[in-house]
């Protein structure tokens, strides 16, 4: 019997996510798209800093303790990758940023008091983290948000762990952020639509296609949470210099050999201005599209057959 | 496609680090090394006490490496070394004094000197919800010696929150008593003891946890002291003993308490509580102060006597081991801690006091040998 399509979706990390496996059993197929559910939602539980039981609100909670908190060690490795993310966008992706994130409130559109947005910045600044072995040390006030890493982050852990499930033919999308198990039958590899932001109707509501056949793909843009003021769009990703969000393009999608690399390659060029962000993909020599401001869409990779 | 970007190497060399699949329980990320050097020293006995010979006690020098390191993303390796170095001398008998009250004689004019050396390598996996370890150690004396291993388990539920864990041990030594023919000694002899220990800790809140273990031990062989001119005890004895252990992180005052509470009972007859209390003081991230109390008394097995008969017949059990008398003890130790860098050095001292005056159980037949001691380590750790 050939193997034929299998889908599964559930909610995990605000997001739908949708796991697509090729296998000849629908049972088998059911199991693993369970226990990948379950490390999904394993995922949720540790790193939301929406649920109060989280490891992430625990660590929170215990900000300006001298005792510092113990951190395992798949936390302290999210944690190096994050310091990465700091040092290589020059201290614009700071996962340290969760009291800014916090006080922007995008449904309602309004800009916060300037005295809050001061105070979030003064308890900013991954620099600020001290480490005593496996004990982290953190300001009193400071955030951590892992949001803009462990959804990538999950999305390759899924795939790895189907892999080491046995399953070779698939694909993990949590929300837009994809990571392939392995190619289609016949080393066919998927073909990934990225949504325009800019749509309002169907006529125009892919903005590239992307053929994935291993790796992840990664979008980051002002998809849904963007809000204008004094004429002015802003989408939803905070600058942490600044305090206020970033005004350079309004959407990015990257594919990388990891879906944790795409996702952070593509966060930090909508941080940075326009003209450094389009830049930076260039210079990272990874397929990618952007949209600018005004509606262009550019990246040397649309319509191609990625392999990474 | 561009050769890829510094920024990209860096940032896949972190991400292809994260583990990827689930390891909730994870081996240690470091390795570390530690040294500690102790010295033991008995406080010499009244001339009172023990008329005749030497009155010098044990004084013992203990030397302790420890070596921990990850092994892969889900092994950790364990290795532990010790090196004691023990002089002095041990009550040989008692009998009573000119006075009428008894006495005791120390063994040996030049006392006892003795070297031991003990290895004990262990391993654990961590699997997702808890971890399984085993180890295995070999300890030499001149007159002793002892083979022993043990596997354990431990599991997390109810999200981490709670640990239980299982232990079982098993330990078969031998005891060739140095100048056996000239004492009338025993020339060999041996004995084995098994353990099982239930453990449960908690974590009530952010601030305090709560720890609880039951174990019981059962041995059996020659549980005689070789070394004593009289001593002859049962060659079975089971040995059970309830510990406790809360811990409170006082928020304000950057400190935390650590209570202990240990209940121990034997078929010799001895029962002991021990209860010691700490508050562990945080001077700046990198100095810890840690003042000690701790209160201990036992009641005396069934057949302690604090004059050994030597009409009784050799099968009947009786010893004067002071270890086996009604006694309590109070113990103070002061322990500083600070880091730097990746060294952490741990510096503390201890004054123990035994006396039949602080027992809290009934005390028929005061031992004439209680000890006092003072204790005194250094400790360095290092971690890379």
């Amino acid at each position: 019997m050939n193997p034929s399509l299998k889908r599964f979706s559930f909610q995990a990390m605000g997001s739908h996510c949708e796991i697509q496996l090729f296998h000849d059993s629908r049972v088998y197929a059911k199991r693993l798209a369970q226990k990948l559910g379950t490390e999904a939602h394993r995922l949720e539980k540790k790193y939301s800093r929406f649920r109060s039981d989280s490891l992430a609100s625990i660590i929170n909670r215990q900000a300006g303790d001298n005792y510092g908190i113990k951190i395992d060690q798949e936390t302290k490795l999210l944690f190096d990758h994050a310091l990465t993310c700091f040092e290589e966008s020059e201290g614009l992706f700071d996962i340290t940023s969760g009291q800014l994130s916090r006080i922007w409130d995008f449904k309602s559109g309004r800009v916060p008091d300037h005295n809050r947005i001061a105070k979030a910045l003064e308890n900013t600044g991954f620099d600020k983290l001290s480490w005593h072995r496996s004990r982290l040390h953190m300001p009193a006030g400071m955030e951590i948000d892992f949001g803009g890493i462990v959804k990538e982050y999950a999305a390759d852990s899924l795939a790895k762990l189907a892999r080491a499930l046995g399953s070779n033919s698939g694909l993990i999308n949590l929300g837009g952020d994809f990571s392939v198990i392995g190619p289609m039958p016949e080393n066919e590899s998927w073909p990934i639509a990225i949504a325009n932001p800019h749509s309002t109707d169907f006529t125009n509501s892919v903005m590239a296609r992307i053929n994935l056949s291993d790796g992840g793909l990664a979008s980051s843009g002002d998809y849904e949470r963007f809000f204008f003021f004094e004429g002015e769009r802003y989408s939803h990703i905070l600058n942490p210099k600044t305090g206020w969000p970033s005004k350079g393009l309004r959407a990015v999608s990257v594919a990388s050999h990891l879906c944790t690399v795409a996702g952070s390659m593509a966060s930090i060029a909508m941080l940075k201005n326009e003209t450094h962000g389009i830049q930076w993909l260039l210079d990272s020599g990874l397929p990618h599209v952007y949209m600018k401001q005004d509606g262009e869409i550019g990246g040397p990779s649309l319509n191609a057959r990625l392999s990474v | 496609m561009a050769k890829p970007s510094r920024s990209l190497l860096a940032l896949s060399t972190t991400a292809l680090a994260l583990p990827g699949i689930a390891i909730a329980d994870a081996p240690p990320v470091n390795s570390s090394l530690s040294y500690k050097v102790s010295n033991y020293q008995e406080d010499d006995l009244d001339r009172a006490e023990s008329p005749f010979g030497d009155l010098g006690r044990y004084d013992i020098d203990v030397h302790q490496f420890q070596f921990i390191s990850p092994i892969g993303r889900a092994f950790s390796l364990q290795i532990d070394a010790n090196y004691e170095d023990l002089s002095g001398a041990s009550p040989w008998f008692t009998t009573l004094g000119p006075n009428g009250s008894p006495i005791v004689n120390l063994s040996g004019a030049s006392g006892i000197q003795d070297r031991r050396a003990e290895l004990n390598v262990g391993t654990r996996y961590y699997l997702e919800n808890g971890s399984i370890g085993g180890n295995v150690g070999y300890s030499q004396e001149n007159d002793y010696r002892a083979t022993y291993g043990g596997i354990s388990g431990e599991r997390h539920f109810n999200d981490d929150l709670t640990t239980v864990s299982i232990g079982l041990s098993y330990s078969s030594d031998d005891i060739f008593p140095t100048d056996a023919e000239i004492f009338n000694r025993v020339i060999s002899e041996d004995k084995s003891s098994a353990s099982a220990v239930l453990n449960i800790s908690q974590i009530i809140n952010q601030v305090s946890t709560f720890q609880t273990a039951f174990s019981i031990t059962e041995q059996s062989g020659f549980l005689t002291d070789p070394y004593k001119l009289v001593d002859t005890r049962p060659d079975k004895k089971t040995q059970i003993a309830w510990s406790n252990s809360y811990r409170r992180y006082m928020r304000a005052a950057d400190a935390a308490w650590h209570i202990n509470y240990r209940f121990y009972h034997d078929d010799f007859g001895v029962t002991s509580h021990t209860s010691d209390m700490s508050w562990h003081q945080n001077l700046g991230s990198s100095v810890q102060i840690i003042p000690m109390l701790r209160y201990y008394t036992q009641s005396a097995a069934n057949f302690f006597t604090n004059v050994d008969d030597f009409t009784s017949p050799a099968t009947n059990f009786q010893s004067s081991d002071y270890r086996l008398s009604a006694f309590g003890a109070i113990s103070g130790a002061l322990t500083l801690k600070t880091t730097f860098g990746n060294w952490d050095a741990t510096l503390t001292g201890e004054r123990y006091l035994a006396n039949e005056k602080y027992s809290a159980f009934n005390v028929s037949q005061p031992s004439t040998a209680l000890v006092r001691y003072v204790r005194v380590s250094l400790g360095l750790d290092y971690s890379f």
